[in-house]
């Protein structure tokens, strides 16, 4: 794990920053980093749900009961649960009323998840100890709810262990702390106020790095003699001491690997986290620089890798009236822009889904304006009547209420989901995988591949059409064009019929930017061919296609149909 | 990175050697750029695999197919004969078989998994390129993306239809290692069945220009009572323009699925 470029990446992470008194041996408990997708989001949902406050002094973190928690943004790799830290624990005066809040709200339009005890129930008292509960936060961390009237705020930190009692050991060895049991029953370590706990894991726990608590640190008075204390106990440095790239303050900075791969940091005194601006993410928009693309081995150029359209979520297809005489958007047009069409459609999706597409990762909101850039005025042309005809016809043919699965768009169905892939709130992943003679254009989206020809072999025959056509492809100097047709014409693309001939150019414009052209040819409908454009934007360190399986899961199908039944009944009922 | 960097290096190296080792031995075999045989193509496995990996006679199919549907007889890829199913797990694929015309997942157009994706009676492609290997399958548009240049992550990062799969060469075999698993795969049209705990190593060893033989050792300790190994030879598609045709087969399934939901209802 590269640590170093881990931490630059623009941040959606959060960081728990504890400042406790120093009641220090080697080192005091210092934070728990979280991760999530966006700090000002982060402050907002730990504040309104947890009763947190925001940091008066900096922008990335809250303040939970005495202890911070610090936010910085870049994508998680997944939940907190089964790592070597499994959770964080907050503790409430009256857990029932908490909980009953948190129930009330529902995770759509809050992202608060309960996780529910095998029974139903969100919250168990547990005789001797206390009333206690789970929650995931909206990045995907864990996050226990106790009643404890000993130790209000923030509780806990509980650490998953292959063996638990030296895992303990270890971290009091190494950071002081002293041995007690929390209510007498659960061994644990306390640190300040607040308590580490261990629990036994089952088999080895995943690594902490990257997922939704990253890492826990420590702070050190003296960095130099505490580092060289863990180096002659053994412990692996992940990062060297260094004041960080962007460093807030001049205090140095160090990562270790603890034990049951938990990601540890060192701080010294003073240090106040990384500016999360200093990060220049990639801007897809600035002006490109002459660019050498790489080649296979068998001499083609080199397209291959995971690419994500998340840069370009935001952009019109068509330019806005308004903005007729804009050539670029500035940055904070750019932001408000993707936040408009991604807040609002995405709380109360399951939190990793949420996180690991709307990480939005290295990539900056495109200033473009709008997608068409041909015609130059950056609008459609005009259908021809046929165009317009079928257009309406297919406005027409729309029922309100589904009489079957037919009457529900391809995309619902799990069947295909937009011939040209514009990126939408999440699955905006494109693997490109090349081998002598083809290459594999592979979306996250339906998990839809495209295996295009680049040799002169024909098209197939004209009789066999289908939802994502018949592709073949050249090369056009360092440009990949695919040609595809023999659509079926049943998933259309802004009303495209099955005369249409898409032409697709790839070009890898930079080291991680990958510009992609589209050209709708379809004289049935419109009246000339028009061309649009985005760009992908590479982004190996953070994002792996994940298999949709997308028409096996599909209840969305099964609760609209029986929503339309039940609506049916309904008005059957009226009827009588 | 630099770790990355080496180990690459070392894997190249490898590579080399045993590349050079064996082109002598088979010169039919076709090579790609690093001296590997070249595994690029459409191909297909030809049996009734597909219907039952196990030994079975000639049988009825699904009710009102007639002669279409039925089921021709076969003779087994399980190699020594016989899947060694743990008693409950054995009367787990009784059950299956019992109800193999609703139960089946092929039924449903749902991902074959693996190793089923290999032998279903459509044609695959693979695509051999220097860092991936993809498998493009003919049904459910199931896909494979074959890891040759990432660690194997111990457990797998989580479960799927198709698995996680990591590949190496071991001389002229491509051995590919899959796991993670969700359990709900199907092996065959009888009902034969493993697990979440299943790990499928392949081996695809090429027999000539135009065949592989396609061995697959699967193990599943909750299910089997040991690991046991299926073989079959790939066929290449010599057809001129050979192709794996797109075929999205969800809307042909809906009716089974959702046919209860209907207005008027079908099911």
């Amino acid at each position: 794990m590269n640590r170093t470029r881990n931490i630059l990446l623009p941040s959606i992470a959060a960081a728990a920053a504890m400042l406790l008194p120093a009641p220090a041996p080697a080192a005091d408990y210092h934070h728990v980093h979280l991760t999530t997708s966006n700090a000002t989001e982060a402050i907002g949902w730990y504040s309104r749900y947890l009763d947190c406050e925001p940091l008066a002094d900096r922008d990335d973190g809250v303040e939970c009961g005495g202890a911070q928690v610090v936010f910085d943004s870049r994508p998680t790799l997944g939940s907190s649960q089964r790592t070597g830290i499994d959770h964080i624990s907050f503790s409430y005066p009256d857990l029932t009323a908490k909980m009953g809040e948190l129930e009330a709200v529902g995770v759509r339009g809050s992202g608060v998840r309960l996780q529910r005890f095998q029974d139903g129930s969100t919250l168990r008292d547990v005789p001797g100890l206390f009333k206690h509960g789970f929650i995931f936060d909206p990045w995907g961390t864990r996050i226990e709810l106790v009643e404890d009237s000993a130790t209000l705020g923030f509780h806990h930190i509980h650490l998953s262990a292959a063996d638990p009692a030296a895992t303990l050991a270890w971290y009091q060895e190494r950071f002081g702390g002293e041995s007690a049991r929390l209510r007498g029953r659960i061994d644990g370590l306390r640190l300040g106020d607040v308590w580490l706990l261990a629990m036994q894991a089952d088999g080895e726990p995943a690594a902490t790095a990257g997922r939704s608590i990253d890492h826990i640190a420590f702070a050190v008075p003296e960095m130099d003699a505490a580092a060289g204390d863990l180096r002659s106990s053994g412990v692996a440095f992940l990062s060297e001491p260094a004041v960080p790239d962007g460093g807030r303050t001049g205090a140095r900075r160090a990562f270790v690997g603890g034990p049951d791969n938990v990601s540890l940091a060192l701080v010294e005194e003073g240090f106040a986290g990384v500016d999360a601006e200093f990060d220049a993410p990639v801007d897809i928009t600035t002006e490109l620089q002459p660019y050498t693309v790489p080649r296979t081995p068998w001499g083609a150029p080199d397209f291959q890798g995971v690419w994500t359209g998340d840069a370009a979520h935001g952009i019109p297809l068509q330019r806005p009236e308004d903005l007729a005489e804009v050539e670029v958007l500035t940055s904070e047009q750019a932001a408000a822009r993707r936040e408009r069409g991604t807040l609002g459609s995405i709380w109360g999706y399951e939190s990793e889904w949420r996180d690991t597409t709307l990480g939005y990762v290295r990539s900056a909101p495109s200033r473009q304006v709008a997608m068409v850039v041909d015609p130059p005025d950056g609008r459609l042309p005009a259908r021809t009547p046929e165009g317009e005809r079928l257009l309406a016809a297919a406005r027409a043919a729309r029922r309100p209420i589904a009489e079957g699965p037919e009457d529900l768009s391809s995309w619902v169905r799990c069947i295909t989901r937009s011939l040209v892939p514009t990126p939408g709130v999440y699955n905006n992943g494109l693997q490109i995988v090349q081998g002598p003679n083809h290459v594999a254009l592979q979306r996250e989206m339906i998990h839809e591949t495209r295996v295009v020809p680049t040799d002169d072999s024909p098209h197939v025959g004209d009789a066999i059409t289908s939802w994502l056509g018949d592709a073949r492809g050249r090369w056009e100097g360092d440009t990949l064009v695919v040609e595809i047709r023999n659509f079926n014409g049943r998933a259309p693309y802004q009303g495209s019929s099955d005369a249409l001939t898409l032409t697709e150019r790839y070009t890898r414009t930079g080291p991680d930017t990958l510009e992609y052209r589209f050209t709708i040819d379809d004289p049935k409908v419109w009246t000339r061919p028009w061309t649009g454009m985005f760009t992908f934007v590479r982004d190996e360190t953070q994002y792996e296609l994940v298999e949709y399986a997308c028409h096996e899961g599909n209840y969305g199908m099964t609760n609209i149909l029986s929503g339309a039944r039940a609506r049916d009944a309904e008005e059957s009922g009226a009827g009588r | 990175m630099t770790k990355w960097k080496s180990a690459r290096a070392g894997a190249m190296l490898t590579v080399f050697l045993l590349a050079a080792g064996s082109a002598a031995a088979q010169t039919e075999v076709p090579r790609a750029f690093d001296g590997n045989p070249d595994l690029n193509g459409v191909w297909q496995a030809i049996g009734t695999a597909h219907w039952d990996i196990e030994d079975h006679p000639a049988a009825a199919g699904p009710p009102d197919m007639g002669a279409i549907g039925a089921i021709p007889p076969g003779q087994g890829v399980v190699v020594g004969g016989g899947i060694p199913y743990r008693a409950d797990a054995l009367a787990q694929k009784q059950q299956n078989f019992e109800n193999r015309w609703t139960d089946d997942p092929e039924l449903k157009c749902f991902m074959p998994g693996v190793p089923r994706a290999t032998y279903l009676p459509y044609p695959f492609r693979i695509l051999q390129g220097d860092r991936k290997i993809m498998f493009i399958y003919g049904f459910a548009e199931a896909n494979r993306t074959v890891h040759m240049d990432k660690e194997n992550p111990e457990p797998p990062p989580l479960d799927t239809w198709m698995g996680r799969s990591h590949g190496r060469w071991e001389g002229d075999t491509l051995v590919v290692d899959a796991q993670g698993f969700n359990g709900e795969a199907w092996f065959d049209r009888a009902g034969n069945y493993a697990g979440s705990g299943l790990r499928v190593v392949e081996r695809y060893t090429p027999m000539g220009p135009n065949a592989i033989l396609y061995e697959a050792t699967i193990e599943d300790p909750a299910v089997f009572t040991r690991p046991w190994t299926i073989e079959m030879p790939l066929y290449r598609r010599l057809e001129a323009n050979a192709r794996v045709l797109e075929y999205k087969c969800v809307e042909f399934s809906e009716d089974l699925i959702y046919g209860h939901l209907r207005r008027v209802p079908t099911r």
